[in-house]
């Protein structure tokens, strides 16, 4: 394989046939690989719409025989699910989560790009040192805080500290705002009433995709989020979908409704295919920005 | 007749409540109330309770009801992150992983003997023992609530296509054995790796793992655990009844076959399902809670004593559900008017619709229980539930402290052997010796 | 030049928009650093005051079976997965940089699965490994290969998040794809002139040109599997028999499961150590082989 590992194409005459021959390799491996990536969802398509009969059959049958949509229905109408409950509080946390992260970390990005003083590098080190920092090692002092002050049990103590920015953002943004021309901000005299200003209505809209990226990105995080939710929250009204999600497995049902939570899966993943319909660019310079998946 | 007799209990201790919240009163300014809180699982065989406040609250207008609820698996942490927030509720169970025990180790448990000099047990038709189960030192700390037994659950269909006869109701009947049971079982196992084909003759979930030998006679903990607070000083894993014993229950699975193994019952009822319901065991050894579910089974039940086992005296588990008032509470003597509201003849009556079929501790109630099955004879509930009393053996969980940390050991330590991947005499000795460093630690 | 009193102004201003951050970080990340360093020196259930113990949780640990095997479990699927899953991104990167149709497609459908992390997948992936009617048994029983029952048999649990995590590595794709198309194409014209064949352009120009990339990865990977909990919370709770009980699994297990706050900080605070210790071992050794554009600035 490593025989086609040519980095950037290059037209490469006298070898014609052999870079041919490289790249059906390439496109066959990669055929496969890539129906191999593809497979799972539609494993989970078609369970999603099966009967509980029918989803124990095997060998799996492609098609179900007869389309289940009842099983959707299900989820919202079983009381005992709380489906609607639970995707309506994913849906709060992670919208306040981006709100919290989206303005904030600009905010914060934007003085770390535009002023120097006294400790500001140091500070800018240590924004990136945080980037390292495993959420385990801190999360038993923060549930204890959280829990002393009575919010246990709520969706506060995930969306409240998105409002103190996030690292990861604070960097990617700061990068950003760094490449805006100075001319741009050029005007003697600094006030903080008109840096305000400055930020708010000339580097904010200046910033739209970078901001967007940054809103998708936090928003997915917020979503697909299971441990911090797994600490705080406790009754089953106040479950986000993961944990909500991830307790169908348990006894209330007779046989394990895989069909129901392939539905389910179908269901919470959906908003993120919004997303990614409407924004591709944006996830891959996400991505590609700042490392991470 | 039960009826009126119920009827007369209750308006004794309606009165008896009034005369006791009076007297509470007395203490406090009138027109107060005070609110008591309720804290129960979140499942509907729970959370009925709901529905009898506005009648206690009728009854008793200084005093406000709020039920506050999570599911099981965060029963606990709940409880212990509002105690400590300082926003405990008042009344509980032990409806999580830990048991009585853990919860009376931890001190979170008031005394109620001083609030208990009118209460006689007898009022409420209470067994003597049973009401001993919560007390420590002659003091009580729980009243019971509802109590569960082991029962035998079988797939009538199953035995109707091998043609075989049901199995008894009545613990006399000694001809009833584990070996009938296993016969029985092998004429209805089909063992195949295909799921849709396969089939299992008994799933014997007697208890939690380390209670399972007590049937066959042996004992994981040495005598003095059930005496000194629930920390046993011996454990036996590695005795040789108790490795026998361990070897009848696995070979179940994997020599005589008949058993559902861990990755059929898993894969049919999910992680912690029961695979009975799927409709492809034939007998189930079993909580009765399982039988709450009946009417929406898709195939004919029946109930069965447990089969006469090696030892003579132990052929079931009791679960006795308490009601305990939390330390912090500031209302004790409002709880307990709640408590006993609770466990009244009329009100345990009710509750077993409600609840769709919780047993109740209730004994004049509990005739009203064994007619609730549909399709179930009511004699033959009651024969089940009497001889599964005078049998019986209660759960190690509400015994044994730190429960739920020995109960987790067990569940992985013995994964390989319910995977058919280990021996139970080479699994048991490791366990022995973490088992007793945990104990060590937990317990010092 | 800059006057003493603008650059006061200037200072006031770096600290007033700053501030949010300054704030959360002293009370959501420093405060909690050395509140769980003080926790571990304690025995501490949350409803009782904390006890102090001194190293008490320290030495315990020591002589915690279950400590040891939650580290070996971590390590071993960091050591398969995060190399491997590195690997592969890399492979199908480079691939997919070929002229060849439907790249876009390609690429698409490899970074999408990435973006299903979680719960959702960890449910997807428990169904595609079920023994009796998944999905995985089924394309193994094609080859007349026996059901395996993967997450229910320790010899295999490991293995089965293993193959499950690569269904993640779309999102370590794109990055590599990024960084060879950051590659001048002058430099790999050069070295063709050179009469370097395919093979020796790639160890001696695109590798090392990408290897700051590499690096990034490698240290993202590595922290982010010291992290596992999703898998093991869902899927098999640790078991069988230990064989996936990660490590943040077991610091979980013991804080909110046996409220045993003070023993778990301490195991938090031996996870913060290693972190800060890989990250700044793999900084030093890359000084070494990493190749930055324009000279060495770390």
């Amino acid at each position: 394989m490593s025989d086609i590992t040519l980095a950037k194409p290059f037209p490469d005459k006298r070898n014609k046939t052999k870079v041919d021959l490289a790249r059906i390799i390439g496109f066959a491996i990669l055929l496969i690989v890539t129906i191999a990536m593809i497979l799972p969802l539609g494993f989970m398509l078609s369970t999603s719409l099966k009967t509980t009969k029918e989803m124990l059959v095997f060998p799996p049958t492609v098609i179900p025989e007869h389309f289940a949509w009842e099983n959707f229905k299900e989820l919202f109408v079983n009381e005992e699910i709380k489906f609607g409950r639970q995707y309506a509080n994913s849906l709060i946390v992670a919208i306040m989560t981006v709100i919290g992260t989206v303005f904030s970390s600009s905010f914060v990005a934007f003085g770390f790009a535009r002023y120097r003083a006294k400790g500001s590098q140091f500070l800018f080190v240590l924004v990136l040192s945080t980037l390292m920092l495993p959420y385990p090692a801190i999360m038993i002092p923060q549930f204890l805080l959280f829990t002393k002050l009575g919010l246990h049990d709520s969706l506060l103590p995930l969306i409240l500290p998105s409002f103190f920015a996030s690292a990861y953002m604070i960097f990617l943004l700061k990068q950003f705002f760094s490449t805006l021309p100075n001319e741009l901000y050029d005007a003697g005299r600094i006030d903080g009433c008109r840096e305000v200003r400055l930020y708010w209505s000339l580097t904010l809209p200046l910033s739209g995709p970078v901001l967007a990226t940054v809103a998708i990105f936090s928003f997915i995080w917020s979503w697909n989020d299971l441990l911090a939710p797994v600490l705080y929250l406790d009754s089953q009204e106040n479950f986000t979908l993961p944990i909500g999600m991830a307790a169908m497995l348990s006894s209330k049902f007779r046989i394990a409704p895989w069909n129901l939570m392939m539905a389910a899966s179908l269901l919470s993943v959906l908003p993120i295919v919004v997303l990614f319909a409407i924004a591709q660019r944006r996830f891959v310079q996400g991505i590609v920005l700042t490392g991470i998946k | 007749m039960s009826k009126k007799m119920g009827k007369t209990i209750l308006s004794s201790a309606l009165v008896f409540g009034l005369v006791a919240t009076a007297c509470s009163n007395g203490g406090s300014k009138d027109g107060d109330t005070v609110t008591i809180t309720h804290y129960t699982i979140d499942s509907p065989d729970r959370t009925f309770v709901e529905k009898l406040i506005p009648e206690f609250e009728e009854s008793h207008p200084n005093i406000k009801i709020k039920v506050t609820k999570a599911p099981y698996e965060q029963f606990d942490s709940k409880l212990q992150s509002s105690i400590a927030a300082k926003n405990a509720p008042d009344v509980t169970s032990h409806w999580g992983y830990g048991g009585f025990m853990e919860y009376y180790n931890k001190g979170m448990l008031m005394d109620m003997t001083p609030y208990l000099e009118d209460f006689n047990a007898a009022d409420y038709n209470i067994p003597e023992d049973v009401m001993n189960i919560y007390k420590v030192d002659d003091k009580t700390y729980g009243i019971p609530l509802n109590s569960y037994v082991t029962v035998m659950l079988y797939n009538k269909d199953l035995f109707d296509k091998a043609g075989l006869e049901y199995p008894p109701t009545d613990y006399e009947d000694k001809s009833w054995t584990f070996d009938k049971m296993v016969d029985y079982a092998k004429k209805m196992t089909v063992d195949t790796p295909n799921l849709a084909e396969a089939q299992y003759g008994v799933d014997f979930g007697f208890g939690e793992r380390d209670q399972r030998p007590q049937y066959f006679g042996a004992n994981v903990y040495s005598d003095d655990t059930w005496t000194n607070g629930g920390k046993p000083s011996e454990i036996n894993l590695t005795k040789p009844e108790v490795v026998e014993a361990y070897k009848k229950i696995y070979g179940l699975i994997w020599d005589q076959k008949v058993s559902p193994t861990p990755a059929f019952s898993k894969s049919v009822s999910g992680q912690f399902g029961d695979p009975f319901l799927s409709g492809k065991i034939g007998m189930s050894v079993v909580g009765s809670w399982s039988l709450a579910a009946s009417s929406d089974f898709n195939f004919k039940i029946g109930v069965a004593a447990v089969p006469q086992g090696p030892n003579e005296k132990v052929r079931s588990v009791l679960y006795v559900d308490p009601l305990f008032i939390l330390k912090d509470s500031k209302h004790p003597k409002e709880a307990l008017e709640w408590i006993k509201f609770l466990i009244t003849t009329e009100v345990q009556e009710k509750s077993i619709e409600l609840s769709g079929g919780n047993p109740p501790v209730n004994q004049k109630a509990a005739e009203k229980y064994y007619s609730n099955f549909e399709g179930i004879d009511p004699e033959q509930i009651k024969q089940v539930f009497e001889g599964a009393y005078k049998y019986g053996f209660e759960s190690y969980n509400h015994l044994i402290s730190n429960y739920s940390q020995i109960n987790e050991l067990f569940i992985n330590e013995l994964a390989s052997v319910e995977n058919g991947d280990a021996k139970v005499e080479e699994a048991l000795p490791g366990i022995q010796e973490k088992l007793k460093a945990l104990l060590e630690r937990v317990n010092k | 030049m800059k006057s003493t009193r603008e650059s006061r102004r200037e200072g006031r201003l770096f600290y007033f928009f700053v501030s949010p951050w300054l704030i959360g970080f002293i009370v959501f990340a420093l405060i909690p650093v050395l509140a769980s360093l003080y926790y571990s020196f304690t025995e501490y259930d949350i409803i009782h005051a904390p006890e102090f113990i001194g190293f008490g949780n320290y030495t315990e640990l020591f002589r915690d079976e279950q400590f040891w095997n939650s580290i070996n479990v971590t390590l071993k699927y960091t050591f398969i997965s995060v190399p491997l899953t590195l690997l592969l991104s890399l492979i199908f990167a480079i691939l997919i940089n070929q002229k060849i149709p439907f790249r876009g497609l390609f690429r698409t459908a490899m970074y999408f699965p990435s973006m299903i992390s979680g719960v959702s997948m960890a449910l997807l992936w428990f169904w595609v490994f079920n023994p009796q009617a998944g999905l995985f048994n089924y394309g193994l029983s094609i080859f007349g290969i026996d059901p395996i029952h993967w997450f229910l048999d320790e010899k295999y649990a490991m293995w089965a998040l293993i193959i499950m995590s690569f269904w993640g590595l779309g999102g370590g794709m794109l990055i590599f794809l990024a960084g060879l198309q950051g590659i001048p194409a002058h430099l790999l014209e050069a070295a063709k002139l050179d009469g370097a064949g395919r093979l020796r352009t790639f160890w001696n120009v695109t590798f090392p040109l990408l290897s700051p990339v590499f690096l990034f990865q490698l240290i993202i990977g590595l922290i982010d599997s010291f992290q596992v909990f999703t898998q093991a919370y869902t899927i098999t709770q640790g078991g069988p028999n230990y064989s996936t009980w990660f490590y943040v699994y077991n610091i979980y297990i013991n804080a909110f499961k046996n409220f045993r706050y003070g023993y778990a900080s301490a195991m938090s605070w031996i996870l913060l150590i290693a972190v800060t210790a890989i990250t700044f071992i793999i900084m030093k050794l890359s000084n070494r082989y990493v190749y930055y554009e324009g000279g060495r600035e770390r």
